[in-house]
């Protein structure tokens, strides 16, 4: 389990392709036709074919010895997108030490593959996986093969990358259902506050996931150090998106509803909190807190909210 | 699905298909030579996009039965070998066509291959294998180039052609030293396309083969070889004469299967001097071989072979589908049967009962006017020389009563005239006679071994007499001598030599010094081949071995199987263990963990956790100053190469030198 493999002996699976049989077909007609007709044209072909076979089997194993398969980062997706899958293919330095060919990438149990040439191809390669359904994803086992050089032999190996992602459920727009618990006597105010959110309203300093675009590159420039501008919007109003009693059927649509309403929270930079009955995140705002959000709802579970 | 635009391995999979296709233009009939062609075609407007689409499946499937259809009605004059060869290739075309995925692919190239071994069957000189050879790796790269689209053609040439020299000592020892096999069972063969003399002549026939300047068969001499004049080489004996066609007697045919199934071999007594000599014989596709006089079976290879029949006439029991040799052993001097059967006798005189009424009456008059049997011959014989007769390869058509056409009007003719005419005259006489089809004459190559060519087909008779038994007559040495001392080439005329086939143009320019001597060098080249290479059989095979191993016993093959299986094992190791272990780590990091080394040989040990930094450090306080600064460059180096920016060759060179500073210091520090 790791997220970078180098094949090797004992990660290398080979066998003869298809085409490698029909091939050693061939040379056993040519066996036969040769010895028929006395003709040692013939048979000198087909031992040189045969030689070509044997070679092959090493060059084969070679060629996919030299890889260095490694995952790279993987961003989170929603229910229904396909997550994709960022493979590093990385080689040794020097001409004389890389792979070569056509390699073929599969997921366990999915029957599209994709074809990649190791020549001339740009890392990363990107597979992807489709989803259904929210939740943890963890990957499954990929399949790497070549029939590098001549495809008499498939080369493959699995490979089981440590590392699962999370998927979203899938927003569901709707009307914007967002709960004011505490402080209700702010709430015209902070609702007056929320329609001028584009008014500057001073400066705070630079915390890790403010938005780049709030960075006052001015003073930055002086040398004050990174300070973020402050909207008014930004830090007004804070409410609770909940998780209302439903059924079975339809927690499903309600996670998706809540999960539009996150992201459209998080786009106005709103602060709120996410009360699912089992699991509650406190009012804040910015992108962790969003992806905290989000994480939640991938994960919740029915059982544990009733 | 294939992408068929810019795809250069179906490109060049293609250009192997014309080519293949082409060089077997003679096998292959016209019509699926021009769907080749369409094929090609095709493939080459995918290849530049002036054309997007495939047709369509159904075209095809349409397409595919009308010439399949074709197929069948033709294959009825083509022979079972010949229709297989053309459906592989019209198939392969139709396939060509319709190339959509890789299976496709895959499959039309084993087709190639398996193709291109079938033009071994029609064609075993050098330059066709030559040519074969090279259609075989182009369709090697072809797939090469399919499992690796994005590799450079240069590597991927130089990738390939490793390869196949990695494999080719494989397949020499291959070759070498697996047990050849007898043919396992009997293969079709060219059906009209049998080469070389036939069993029947009509005169005129031996004509048409002197057209081509096709090789018949070599013969390598121990010792002197025969005077010109000698060299009748005796293939088929013709008994039946119909009037206008000669050919091999039902009975005797009968008679040679008898023999044949009893195992009852004939063999002659043979007496006086004698020639010895190995025969390359060129495939012809039928059983008879070649061989001066009376000869026998020279070695046991060659006893179990050959066979012999009562007309002297020498058989191998296979077919000759590739190059074969034999050794022979002939007896100028022994006479030919001086006992004749009644059998025989019977089949050497039948003649039709009617035509030719002018040489039935010529004939009677000169008999009653030379009852001896050697004046008749000999005023037979004169006739030839004091008429007005002429040697020609383009004789007019002779349909009624041929004999008296030449005879009496014409008195033009080729050799075949001539044999048939003195046999029916003989044979009218009441002499046993017959016609012996084979060839006359050869060229003398510098290594002293004789090749005779399709244009020395030649033929004359055999005549039986009480005293000396079957005596070879050669009328047309009477009316051309120069066609049996000096070879065909010299007795003819303008217009004939304009018939005659290629090399004998090229045998024209002998006068050229230097022509002749490529001419002769390329003659022995193919000798060498054909006697080395092609001729390589069951029995070279275990002479070969004997020699290598002594006697063959059980236990010693024993001993060469495993022998050869460890040398093709340690050809494998020596092609791949090198790669499998080289060191691929960069030279900076090597020279660390070598310095590594050396300083713990002078008692500085680096434990695995301590980083590269920190033990530069502990160097420093340890070793002297020169010895710390050079250690110190060589970890910032392994340092940069394992962590940031990778190998590089200036670096690669900057450690190799801080690495011998570091040794020299280091000694320095110890003394």
């Amino acid at each position: 389990m790791a997220r970078s493999f180098a094949l090797d002996l004992r990660s290398i699976f080979i066998f003869p392709s298809v085409f490698g049989g029909l091939f050693l077909l061939l040379c056993l007609c040519l066996f036969l036709l040769g010895t028929n007709y006395q003709n040692n044209l013939m048979l000198a072909l087909c031992f040189f074919l045969v030689a070509l076979f044997l070679i092959n089997l090493f060059t084969s194993y070679l060629n996919f010895a030299r890889l260095k398969i490694s995952l790279g980062n993987t961003q989170h997706v929603y229910a229904g997108d396909d997550i994709r899958f960022a493979i590093w293919i990385s080689q040794h330095s020097g001409e004389e030490n890389t792979a070569h060919g056509k390699l073929q990438f599969r997921f366990w149990l999915q029957k599209d593959s994709i074809e990649v040439d190791v020549d001339s191809t740009q890392n990363p390669i990107w597979i992807t996986l489709p989803t259904r359904r929210r939740g943890q994803y963890s990957m499954p086992r990929l399949t790497v093969s070549s029939y590098y050089p001549l495809g008499l032999y498939r080369c493959w190996t699995h490979l089981l990358f440590d590392h699962s992602t999370l998927v979203y459920p899938k927003p569901v727009p709707c009307e914007m259902a967002l709960d004011y618990l505490s402080e209700d006597n702010n709430e015209s105010e902070s609702h007056a506050i929320t329609r001028g959110h584009d008014d500057f309203d001073g400066l705070k300093s630079y915390q890790l996931g403010d938005p780049l675009y709030h960075v006052a590159w001015k003073q930055v420039a002086k040398g004050q150090g990174m300070v973020s501008k402050q909207f008014s919007s930004s830090q007004s109003s804070s409410g609770w998106l909940r998780l209302l009693p439903c059924s079975a059927d339809n927690v499903e649509h309600k996670l998706g509803q809540l999960c539009f309403m996150v992201n459209q929270l998080s786009q106005q930079q709103v602060t709120f909190g996410l009360d699912l009955g089992s699991v509650q995140i406190a009012p804040d705002s910015g992108v962790h807190h969003q992806e905290a959000c989000l994480a939640a709802l991938a994960t919740f579970t029915w059982g544990k909210h009733a | 699905m294939l992408k068929a635009a810019r795809n250069s391995s179906i490109l060049l999979l293609s250009g192997c298909f014309i080519a293949l296709s082409v060089s077997m233009f003679t096998e292959i009939l016209s019509w699926i030579l021009i769907l080749v062609l369409c094929a090609f075609v095709m493939r080459l407007t995918l290849y530049f996009e002036w054309h997007k689409s495939l047709p369509k499946v159904r075209t095809l499937n349409l397409l595919a039965l009308l010439s399949g259809l074709a197929l069948a009605w033709f294959s009825f004059q083509l022979g079972l070998l010949l229709s297989m060869v053309n459906l592989l290739v019209m198939a392969s075309a139709l396939k060509l066509m319709l190339l959509r995925n890789q299976r496709d692919f895959l499959q039309l190239v084993a087709t190639q291959v398996f193709l291109t071994a079938c033009g071994f069957i029609f064609e075993q000189s050098i330059a066709y294998s030559l040519f074969y050879t090279a259609i075989c790796l182009l369709l090697l790269l072809s797939l090469a180039v399919y499992f690796a689209p994005g590799l450079q053609w240069r590597t991927l040439s130089k990738k390939t052609a490793i390869m196949i020299l990695q494999a080719a000592p494989i397949a020499v020892v291959l070759f070498l030293v697996l047990p050849k096999l007898g043919p396992l069972w009997q293969m079709p063969s060219q059906r009209g396309t049998e080469t070389g003399l036939s069993d029947t002549v009509t005169p005129g026939d031996i004509a048409e083969l002197s057209r081509s300047a096709k090789l018949a068969f070599r013969a390598t001499f121990e010792g002197a070889l025969p005077q010109p004049q000698e060299r009748y080489w005796r293939a088929v004996v013709m008994e039946h004469f119909d009037g206008k066609t000669w050919q091999t007697h039902p009975t005797r045919v009968a008679a040679r299967r008898q023999y044949l199934n009893a195992n009852a071999e004939f063999t002659p007594d043979v007496s006086g001097r004698s020639y010895r000599y190995q025969v390359i014989a060129e495939p012809t596709s039928q059983r008879y071989l070649f061989a001066l006089d009376v000869a026998i079976p020279d070695g046991s290879r060659s006893n179990r072979q050959i066979w012999q029949d009562h007309s002297y006439q020498l058989f191998s029991r296979d077919i000759l589908h590739s190059t074969f040799v034999y050794n022979v052993r002939s007896f100028p001097e022994t006479a030919l049967d001086d006992t004749l059967f009644s059998l025989e006798r019977r089949l050497n005189l039948q003649r039709p009962d009617k035509g030719n009424p002018r040489t039935r009456e010529w004939i009677s008059e000169l008999r009653q006017q030379f009852p001896v049997d050697a004046e008749f011959i000999r005023a037979v014989q004169r006739f030839f020389v004091e008429q007005d007769f002429r040697y020609t390869l383009q004789p007019e058509t002779m349909q009624e009563n041929p004999v008296d056409q030449f005879l009496f009007d014409k008195q033009a003719g080729f050799c075949a005239h001539y044999a048939s005419a003195m046999a029916y005259a003989l044979r009218l006489g009441g002499i046993p006679a017959r016609m012996v089809a084979g060839y006359q004459g050869g060229e003398v190559d510098n290594d002293g071994y004789i090749s005779v060519y399709q244009y020395d087909a030649h033929a004359w008779i055999e005549a039986w007499t009480e005293q000396r038994g079957w005596v070879r007559y050669d009328p047309t040495a009477l009316v051309a001598p120069n066609r049996v001392m000096f070879g065909l080439q010299n007795v003819l005329s303008e217009e004939d030599s304009e018939l005659v086939g290629e090399p004998l143009s090229l045998a024209r320019l002998s006068a050229f010094p230097l022509f002749n001597q490529l001419r002769l060098l390329l003659a022995d080249i193919d000798y060498a081949w054909s006697r080395w290479f092609l001729g390589f059989d069951q029995q070279s095979q275990r002479d070969m071995l004997r020699e290598l191993l002594g006697e063959l016993s059980v236990q010693r093959l024993m001993w060469l199987s495993v022998g050869t299986l460890l040398g093709i094992m340690a050809l494998l190791a020596l092609f791949f263990l090198p790669r499998w272990q080289r060191d691929t780590r960069p030279r900076e990091v090597k020279a660390y963990e070598t310095a590594l080394m050396l300083l713990s040989k002078h008692g500085i040990e680096r434990t695995a956790h301590i980083p590269p930094e920190t033990f530069s450090k502990e160097v420093s306080r340890l070793c002297s100053a020169g010895v710390a600064a050079t250690f110190a460059r060589l970890t910032r180096l392994y340092i940069n190469t394992q962590y940031r920016n990778g190998s590089s060759a200036v670096h690669e060179r900057d450690a190799k030198t801080l690495l011998s500073d570091l040794r020299r210091q280091l000694k320095q520090q110890a003394s």
